[in-house]
């Protein structure tokens, strides 16, 4: 008994000490050298320091389907729970020094269990990708462990935050796990995410395209909008999602964590009176605004480099995470495009999903108007945005900055759309149209009977202005819960949310609504 | 006195006249332009208004209706401060026409000292020394030469007209002054549309010293001792003190005599100020007189107790001087730095933006003039001058730590300043064993960075401040997060030591940190040297930190930049990226950042207008090419191509005044 349970223990300890190895040293050091770190590297850095535990360190495949019978340690992917600032969280990581991290059955099983587990205990899960794709070797099997996953990334969307890092290949099929999670990180040169690759690209258009610029981090980072963070390197990119991880709930039953910055919620920042420029036609940034506002001026945007004509990320407000949606007026002033529209539709989808309140800052000259744009389907994704808003039940704060004209006006979280509280700057412009588009609309007749057209368009101008251009007449007919002084714009949406913190909505029994995709 | 003036300026010289204004009982009218609707000169004045226009053209230099306005506001009297219409003869005689008073010297008095031909000749008279060279500018080259062989190499061609070192040039030998002639008076022509020229002995390791002269109706002058001004960037002061450290009491009264002389002499009364270029030996020459007040007068305000603006008041009321020579002494010492909207790194060019935090040091005997407040927009119509610090010591040694102090807590942010840069001045040895020359700059710094290494101590500390607050700031994180966090399991207690590694460009600090938050008390290692270390409650939101580092208070901006973390100290000004142990070994493996990839437009590097646009579209360009030539503030300058390339597009044209980051030029996509 005591030599058999001795040779366990020492069984035990050779499969650890092989698991451990990963690849071996000479694959290590490949993937050193490509400057990336390795599967447990990786890991180590994600997690608060010894608190990772592994699930199916010592699981490995059947061998596969033709040919080869060999079998590897832990089969490509590590996987198991560890903490993120003290808060447990699901994490798999796959090893490129394993046959590649391609992904076979026993992979996949590893991923969907703690898939599954952190469903079960409401944890977030962060799956950390570096893969060379299916397993060709196992045939059906390989598709079928996609698929797999794919089930569960629907099945816990909206339940906990799901979190991708790409940090090497991801290519085919691969791609539709990350691109169904909740953010997508890349590291920047070294990870490239694309259906068909360089190679088949060559074949079928005959086109020659690097990986990089196929589908490397910055092409999704600022054109497809796959990526929602692009960093430098494996560091900064695990640190990154640790941080992000900081303003997110476990689950969807939690509220987002408090975390105190000792900020005085009653702080004013006269710079703010001073923000918006007297002169409508010029420009100004609005992250002077995001920045002051919110608690120790910590700001974590999320799509920074993709449709920058609206802003997107968390903050917090008393300590309180909220969702920023905010139009960039120094970025194609702020309008609404199509881009600009899906990206913000998703973040708000989000934010409703894990209980984070929303606050919008308004300043939207319209839609984007054009053939490309209307071609390319702006209503459809404009009402996206719009859904999304309304369907939205967390607390919803809107601040009118500047000019807020048309339909944009109304999909940009208004009151007519049901906002919980609308406020707005001495500054705002609340109108169907600009002042220009508005006066040649209704005094066409005059304008082309006067001797002086620019005159008479000008006077009349000026005349709407000061009628339309402004936010009392919306205050009047209580569309607006209050004009504010810029100054004290925290400390104004910091007591709205207070006051929204019991909100409760009945939520319809239905299935669940047709956002239109 | 007179009951109610207008004040045409703006900015901190305006806000400035208007605080003596406040305590004579002076009622005040300012006036401002379109971009300054919303400037501090504006909220400070009794009243204020709106001249309109963007351009100091349009604006603080039209003469007329500044007039007007101070006519139909009931002004007695019209304060120009500097620049602009300061020392402008022709605005001093309007205002003396329009029955008011210009608070300034005679124009007659500005006309004689404007020009620097009849303001030498009239330095001679008075026995003023005078730098070898000729007086009269040269007919043509020819003359030139003559004159060259006369006064000596090195040399010096400068311009009758004008000012702010355009188109003087250094001749170092006969070689070199044919080309330097035709350039001298090709800029001289374009600049001023006066080519004259001529030439003086150029002299080596010159100290600029001016004497404060203030003198009234009746024939009355006195000198209230020197400034020192070496210290200049672009021929534009930038750091000056009082007393001077190389003028001693003798010299002093010599300096001061001769410049008494010379306003008694040219018929002047108000507040002047005597230029003097003083070679090592203390022989000194007269350069020019100033008819207006200094920038810099606040040191010698400090340094003599007197207000000068109230003494411009009283004389240009007609007022005898309330003080004769005896009763001037000079106590202490006080040194100015200005605080501009500049860019050191970008060769000092003007910055601008809204102004999102303000924050001013205060304390005994800590001065600031401001024109600035949190929501100033600064434009690139004016001058880049935001504020002047100005500290008093007993001894220069004590001002200088003041200022230092002072500028560690000084906090500006929206525009970018030069905070920081006159901060590494005051920190170089060679400012405090005062080895001053108008070279200082040149002399001790590679564009903006100091040549002379910083004292380990500066950088120690700032390394402990960067640490503290990244680690502090965690830990705050991971504190409030602990309801959310399991329960079971009895939570350790928190470690007391953290060890991290701290980089700064080539350089790497081990940093280890005893102690814990809630005490606020730290023995902080940096590679190997030990400091205590205490602070009061962080608040992250201000981005200022005070620590008291082994019993000394010390003051830091600290500001986080996405994953890394700047730190400003004493001139110090570093991005530091902090790494814990394990990721310190890890990040062996991670690759150097790439390059960023050119982009295929070339945008402007500074706010400024285009004079000049250089290429059009289709034509070939090559790297380093000038393809468009801008000018900010005073100075012109071309922009690069960054690539080679076809141009596609030309977005700019002349006349336009551009922003930092617009597109100048696009480039055509290349066929491979």
């Amino acid at each position: 008994m005591d030599i058999a349970l001795q040779e366990n223990i020492s069984t035990l300890e050779r499969l650890r000490e092989e698991a451990l190895q990963c690849g071996g040293e000479k694959r290590i050091e490949v993937q050193h050298l490509k400057g990336k770190l390795t599967a447990r590297e990786r890991i180590e850095l994600l997690l608060d320091e010894g608190s990772f535990e592994e699930f199916d360190m010592l699981k490995t495949g059947r061998g596969s389907a033709i040919g080869d019978e060999s079998t590897y340690p832990g089969d490509g992917v590590v996987a198991g729970h560890g903490t993120v600032e003290g808060r447990e969280v699901c994490v798999f990581s796959q090893d490129f020094t394993v046959i590649g991290g391609s992904l076979g059955e026993a992979h996949s099983q590893k991923i969907c269990k703690v898939m599954d587990m952190a469903e079960r205990v409401g944890c977030p899960i962060i799956g950390l990708n570096d893969s060379g794709g299916a397993r060709i070797q196992e045939g059906v099997d390989a598709l079928a462990a996609y698929g797999e996953i794919f089930y569960r990334n629907v099945k816990a969307s909206g339940m906990v935050p799901q979190i991708s890092c790409i940090m090497g290949p991801c290519a085919g099929g691969a791609v539709y796990s990350p691109s169904m999670t909740d953010f997508v990180f890349m590291v920047q040169n070294s990870s490239y995410m694309f259906v068909t690759g360089p190679n088949v690209v060559r074949t079928v258009i005959h086109q020659d395209i690097t990986s990089e610029d196929l589908g490397g981090a910055g092409v999704h980072g600022s054109k497809s909008g796959v990526a929602h963070f692009t960093l430098p390197n494996d560091i900064l990119c695990l640190r990154e999602v640790r941080r992000l991880m900081n303003y997110l709930p476990s689950n969807n039953r939690q509220k987002a964590p408090l975390v105190d910055f000792s900020d005085p919620p009653e702080r004013t920042d006269p710079a703010l009176d001073y923000l918006v420029p007297p002169n409508p036609g010029q420009t100004y940034d609005m992250n002077v605004l995001i920045y002051s506002i919110l608690d120790g001026a910590e700001f974590m945007e999320v799509h920074a480099d993709y449709a920058r004509n609206i802003i997107c990320g968390f903050g917090r407000l008393g300590g309180q995470t909220v969702g920023l949606v905010a139009n960039q007026p120094a970025v194609l002033a702020g309008v609404l495009d199509s881009d600009a529209s899906t990206k913000a539709a998703r973040f708000v989808r989000f934010c409703d999903a894990f209980n984070i309140p929303l606050v919008s800052l308004v300043d939207v000259p319209g839609f984007m108007p054009g053939p490309e744009q209307e071609h390319g389907g702006i209503i459809r994704h404009g009402a996206k945005l719009l859904y999304a808003f309304i369907e939205a039940t967390v607390p919803r704060i809107s601040l009118i900055v500047r000019k807020s004209y048309g339909g944009a006006y109304l999909v940009m979280n208004s009151k007519h759309i049901h906002c919980d509280i609308n406020y707005a700057w001495p500054s705002a412009e609340i109108a169907v149209m600009g002042p220009k588009g508005a006066s040649e609309v209704i005094y066409r007749r005059e304008i082309q009977a006067a001797d002086d057209p620019e005159a008479v368009l000008s006077e009349r101008m000026e005349d709407y202005r000061r009628r339309f251009a402004n936010p009392f007449l919306a205050a009047r007919r209580g569309y607006l819960d209050d004009v504010i002084f810029p100054r004290d714009t925290r400390y104004q949406l910091i007591r709205a949310l207070q006051f929204l913190e019991g909100k409760k909505v009945e939520k319809p029994d239905r299935k669940h609504g047709n956002i239109p995709l | 006195m007179f009951e109610k003036i207008l004040i045409a300026n703006r900015g901190e010289i305006a806000v400035r006249i208007i605080r003596t204004c406040r305590d004579l009982g002076v009622a005040t009218v300012g006036v401002y332009s379109e971009p300054d609707t919303r400037s501090l000169h504006v909220l400070e004045a009794d009243e204020a208004v709106f001249l309109g226009g963007s351009t100091a053209a349009e604006s603080y230099l039209d003469m007329e209706k500044i007039i007007r306005i101070a006519g139909e506001k009931g002004c007695q009297a019209i304060h120009p401060g500097y620049g602009f219409l300061s020392e402008n003869p022709v605005f001093a005689e309007k205002v003396e026409n329009a029955g008011l008073v210009f608070i300034g010297p005679p124009s007659s008095a500005i006309r004689l000292l404007g020009d620097k031909v009849s303001s030498r000749n009239i330095a001679k008279e008075a026995g003023v020394p005078i730098i070898p060279g000729g007086t009269e500018p040269l007919a043509d080259f020819s003359a030139a030469g003559r004159a060259a062989e006369e006064t000596g190499y090195p040399l010096l061609l400068k311009p009758a007209a004008g000012g702010g070192g355009k188109g003087m040039r250094i001749v170092n030998g006969p070689d070199e002054l044919e080309s330097a002639w035709s350039a001298s008076r090709a800029e001289a022509k374009k600049a001023f549309g006066d080519d004259r020229i001529f030439i003086e002995r150029y002299i080596t390791r010159p100290r600029h010293i001016e004497i404060q002269v203030m003198a009234d109706q009746y024939g009355n002058a006195v000198y209230l001792g020197e400034r020192e001004c070496s210290i200049q960037r672009r021929y534009q002061k930038i750091v000056e003190e009082a007393p001077s450290p190389g003028v001693d009491e003798d010299l002093r009264a010599k300096m001061g005599d001769v410049a008494c002389r010379l306003a008694l002499q040219a018929g002047y009364w108000n507040a002047g100020t005597v230029e003097f270029v003083m070679e090592a030996s203390g022989e000194f020459f007269f350069l020019e007189m100033n008819t207006r007040l200094q920038v810099e007068h606040p040191v010698t305000e400090m340094v003599t107790g007197m207000d000068l603006v109230e003494l411009q008041l009283r004389v240009a009321c007609a007022e005898p001087l309330p003080v004769s020579q005896q009763d001037i002494k000079i106590n202490g010492w006080a040194i100015e730095a200005r605080v501009c909207a500049e860019d050191p790194e970008k060769g000092f060019f003007p910055a601008t933006g809204l102004v999102t935090r303000y924050a001013e040091p205060r304390g005994k005997h800590v001065r600031v003039d401001s024109g600035v407040h949190a929501g100033s927009l600064i434009s690139v119509f004016y001058d880049s001058l935001l504020a002047k610090l100005v500290c008093y010591g007993k001894t220069r040694d004590k001002a200088r730590r003041r200022l230092v102090n002072a500028l560690n807590g000084y906090h500006i942010e929206g525009v970018v300043t030069n905070i920081d840069f006159v901060n590494r001045i005051l920190n170089l040895s060679a400012f405090s064993d005062a080895r001053l020359s108008t070279d200082f700059i040149p002399e001790n710094f590679d564009g903006a960075e100091a040549k002379e290494a910083p004292p380990e101590e500066h950088i120690n500390r700032l390394v402990m401040a960067v640490s503290l607050v990244y680690h502090c700031r965690n830990a705050l994180v991971r504190e409030s997060l602990k309801p959310m966090v399991s329960e079971i399991g009895s939570r350790l207690a928190d470690k007391e030591r953290f060890e991290y590694m701290a980089k700064s460009g080539d350089e790497v600090f081990r940093v280890m940190l005893h102690g814990n938050s809630a005490e606020r008390t730290w023995t902080i290692s940096v590679n190997g040297r030990e400091y205590d270390v205490t602070h009061p409650p962080f608040e992250f939101y201000r981005r200022r930190l005070k620590l008291t580092i082994n019993g000394g208070v010390h003051r830091f901006i600290i500001r986080f930049v996405g994953n890394f973390i700047s730190g400003s100290y004493c001139g110090l000004n570093r991005v530091f990226e902090i790494y814990t142990p394990r990721e310190w070994e890890l990040a062996a493996h991670m690759p150097s950042p790439m390059k960023l990839v050119s982009e295929d437009v070339i945008r402007c590097p500074m706010p400024g207008q285009v004079v000049e646009v250089r290429v059009k579209p289709g034509e070939r360009v090559y790297r380093g090419q000038e393809v468009v030539i801008l000018e900010s503030m005073k100075m012109e300058s071309g922009v690069a191509s960054p690539r080679d390339g076809i141009v596609d597009g030309v977005k700019v044209e002349e006349g336009r005044a551009v922003e930092s980051g617009d597109i100048l030029v696009t480039f055509a996509k290349e066929e491979e």
